[in-house]
């Protein structure tokens, strides 16, 4: 019962989150800090998914720090992209 | 829970250590995670060399459309998680109850889309090789194919559960199947504010 509790729990706190990300996505202006704050709730996100709807926490190392470590990589690149764009882009550049 | 996060607190692993499904599962899963991420670098790069695509990009897509398809894949993916807590009860009836509750939810995904790309074609948005809409088309339908997959990948656990042939102590597949499921659930997370919420 713990379990299911902590799990709807989960879904709800997923479900705020995703309405406040589409009002973001309506009303907000272009700036890094907003851009850390969509990083920041992406990584959030998850991370629960990965406890509570995977239930990683126990797995096997391999299979839990490269599951954690994706839902990390992807909101750091996407603020290291807005920090360093033209520096990435020069050096990609053909 | 280590992420610091008071109000609710992760559930207990049954063995420390363990495969959740199957090895084959993850071999897959790890497939899948590979091609996003290099979708999602291509995304990253696409955005450095043309950050005035990327920045107005968002406004032209239908973000009810996006709200939409992320609680359905959150709300299907709960649903699924309930339906193996209550095998794991050896609860069958109830299991398969809550796996039909997500089979019908994850059907509103692709249903969504539809409607999404007809919207989009109404409004200009028809991948005519616009950087931001090129991407946006190539990563959101990879990932429609691996929703569909994952609902063809339900029906199949569903007749499974219907038949019998899974009880508390014998029912990786049904794990395995989860564990797909909300693999794709995250990488949608990922998704859904790179092309709806980034403003």
């Amino acid at each position: 019962m713990h379990n299911e509790r902590s799990l709807t729990l989960a879904w709800l706190v997923l479900l705020g989150l995703t309405l406040i990300g589409g009002v973001v996505g309506n009303t907000g202006s272009p700036g890094l800090w907003v851009t850390v704050a969509v990083a920041a709730m992406m990584a959030f996100k998850g991370r629960v998914v990965i406890d509570h709807f995977l239930e990683l926490g126990g797995a096997h190392p391999s299979i839990r720090r490269l599951v954690r470590f994706y839902a990390v990589a992807l909101p750091v690149m996407l603020i290291l992209t807005d920090l360093f764009g033209p520096q990435i882009a020069w050096l990609t550049t053909l | 829970m280590s992420i610091g996060i008071a109000t609710f607190s992760a559930p207990p692993a049954p063995v420390l250590g363990r495969i959740p499904g199957n090895k084959a599962i993850w071999v897959g899963i790890y497939c899948e995670l590979t091609e996003f991420a290099l979708m999602f670098l291509v995304y990253f790069l696409a955005r450095a060399h043309h950050p005035e695509a990327f920045r107005d990009g968002p406004q032209q897509l239908s973000t009810v459309a996006g709200v939409t398809n992320t609680v359905i894949m959150l709300t299907s993916s709960y649903f699924v998680a309930r339906g193996v807590m209550a095998m794991r009860r050896n609860a069958r009836g109830t299991c398969l109850k809550w796996l039909t509750a997500a089979l019908f939810t994850g059907i509103g995904y692709p249903l969504v889309k539809f409607f999404e790309v007809q919207w989009n074609v109404a409004h200009g948005l028809s991948g005519n090789g616009e950087v931001f809409q090129m991407a946006y088309y190539y990563l959101t339908f990879n990932h429609l194919v691996h929703v569909c997959w994952g609902l063809l990948g339900l029906l199949w656990v569903m007749a499974r559960t219907w038949m019998g042939a899974y009880d508390a102590t014998d029912h990786d597949g049904l794990e395995a199947f989860a564990c797909y499921w909300h693999a794709t659930d995250l990488i949608w997370l990922m998704i859904f504010p790179l092309f709806y919420v980034l403003p």
